[in-house]
């Protein structure tokens, strides 16, 4: 019998949706990256990388249409979560990732702990700030899906719109990118790493389970609640394998040293480049 | 007699119902070609041969929302005398009477129109799409970048298939977070602010909010280490 050290956050199917987010986003970043600083050497370099401006914009494209392909199975898979039968619990409930006066309560909460007022709030299994990241991808990616589909369709876009949106769209393309990277880059890599309770590295994403002693000082309204519902022992599982842990961290860190890379090459070269 | 007096009578019966029947037939469309870019069915005609039937008119509703102040656009006066000659975009020559204009280079004066995507990116030079001297002026009716013609004769020698509403493509797109920008092309003036907002709140909110969650999760372990 296994010890119950662990306990059952994401499911295989969560984790694959996460590691094609996170390859496509970084092969988005870098090619977006390369032709947003094409004018600068580093812009050069980068566009090297994919073999020239090019095809570095044609992997771009491509990279774009396999996102679209997908959030589009993201939605359908979505469906098949909802309980139809208890359709106000499956989408306001406790395991939804939606957000609700509860979350406004724990930021406000929270908010006076940071300065020693009160306790921290007893979060449940979504925090937040990771529902926050959740719907900010949601309406962020249609939004790039959106605009990039008319920018790389441009004279088919301007049969049905003025041509002129052309213009939004490469605005908002572009002004949603940067916002995607910083946020990613910033903050979800400082609490995906570097905050005490998450470093070296929050395994959760890739090894689909969280220590339970983490769970009980961050999210123990979780943990009572599946007590309460005597689901306890079902969620909890084993801790993953040495040789797969070797594996993610190895990639959790190659994925932020990139991040890091760009962010701080993207602020240094930002002067010799026109945004938009 | 009275068998001509019959036939006449027919005659006269048979272009009465010719007559009367003519009124029952479709009006003739006098006025038709002049709509003919506002209308959807020469659309596709439009898109494919750049010409709007045998004339060429003004494309309305897809004219981009940007204007120069004081100028009124999508107005072509056909003669040179008219009143709209004197204002500069509607010269045959723009650059008439510019004073050693042979010895200056076009980004000399137009810096600014040689910093977007078209120029840097794609690495165009201002000739490919404004044409060899004299350069005609954006709103003189011969110019190639008169908005009645520029998606056929400029955009669709790399865009195939351009039509008038991609033309209005604004290629030298203004500042957008300029307040010039508000009047000129308010769609983009807004899209860029609030989009700076949204990166300004968010970033805002959560760097404070993440360093704070590292000091006082760090507080807490230090806390414990010390018992």
């Amino acid at each position: 019998m296994t010890s119950p050290t662990a306990i059952k956050r994401f499911s295989r199917l969560d984790r694959v949706f996460h590691l094609g987010l996170m390859l496509t986003f970084l092969i988005q970043a870098v090619t977006g990256f390369s032709r947003l600083f094409i004018t600068t050497a580093w812009g050069k370099s980068l566009s090297n990388l994919f073999g020239g401006y090019d095809n570095s914009f044609l992997i771009h494209q491509r990279v774009g249409l396999v996102m679209i392909i997908g959030f589009i199975l993201h939605i359908i898979y979505l469906f098949t979560k909802i309980n139809w039968k208890n359709l106000r619990g499956s989408i306001f409930g406790p395991d939804s990732l939606v957000p609700n006066l509860q979350d406004a309560r724990n930021l406000g909460r929270r908010i006076l702990w940071f300065f020693g007022i009160g306790s921290a709030p007893k979060l449940d299994r979504w925090a937040y700030w990771e529902k926050f990241d959740y719907w900010a991808v949601f309406w962020g990616l249609p939004l790039l899906a959106v605009t990039g589909l008319m920018l790389m369709y441009p004279v088919a876009t301007s049969r049905i719109l003025p041509g002129w949106m052309l213009n939004v769209a490469g605005l908002l393309h572009e002004a949603e990118a940067i916002l995607a990277v910083t946020y990613i880059f910033i903050i979800h890599f400082f609490i995906g790493h570097l905050r005490p309770l998450s470093f070296p590295m929050n395994e959760a994403m890739f090894a689909g389970s969280v220590a339970l002693e983490e769970v009980m000082e961050e999210k123990p309204a979780w943990v009572e609640r599946l007590k309460a519902d005597g689901q306890l022992e079902p969620v909890i599982v084993a801790p993953p394998a040495v040789w797969y842990r070797v594996i993610y961290y190895i990639f959790g860190y190659s994925a932020l040293a990139l991040g890091v890379y760009l962010l701080i090459n993207g602020i240094v070269y930002s002067r010799y480049i026109r945004v938009h | 007699m009275t068998d001509t007096n019959g036939m006449n009578r027919h005659l006269l019966r048979i272009s009465a119902v010719i007559l009367l029947g003519l009124l029952l037939l479709a009006e003739v469309a006098a006025a038709q070609e002049e709509l003919a870019s506002a209308i959807r069915r020469y659309k596709e005609r439009e898109v494919s041969t750049g010409y709007y039937e045998e004339y060429e008119v003004t494309p309305r509703r897809l004219r981009p929302l940007v204007g120069v102040p004081g100028v009124s656009r999508g107005i072509f006066p056909y003669s040179p005398s008219a009143e709209k000659v004197r204002v500069r975009t509607h010269l045959a020559d723009s650059h008439q009477g510019l004073k050693f204009y042979e010895e200056l280079r076009c980004d000399y004066c137009h810096i600014k129109e040689t910093k977007d995507i078209h120029t840097v990116r794609a690495n165009i030079s201002c000739r490919q799409c404004h044409g060899g001297e004299p350069i005609a002026s954006l709103d003189h009716y011969y110019s190639p970048m008169n908005p009645i013609r520029k998606h056929a004769y400029v955009c669709a020698k790399c865009h195939e298939g351009a039509s008038a509403s991609f033309a209005s493509y604004i290629i030298h797109e203004p500042p957008p977070g300029a307040p010039a920008t508000q009047k000129s092309f308010p769609a983009l003036y807004y899209a860029y602010w609030l989009m700076l907002v949204l990166l300004l709140a968010t970033l805002g909110f959560f760097i404070p909010h993440s360093l704070l969650v590292g000091l006082r999760e760090l507080f807490g372990r230090k806390g414990k280490g010390g018992k």
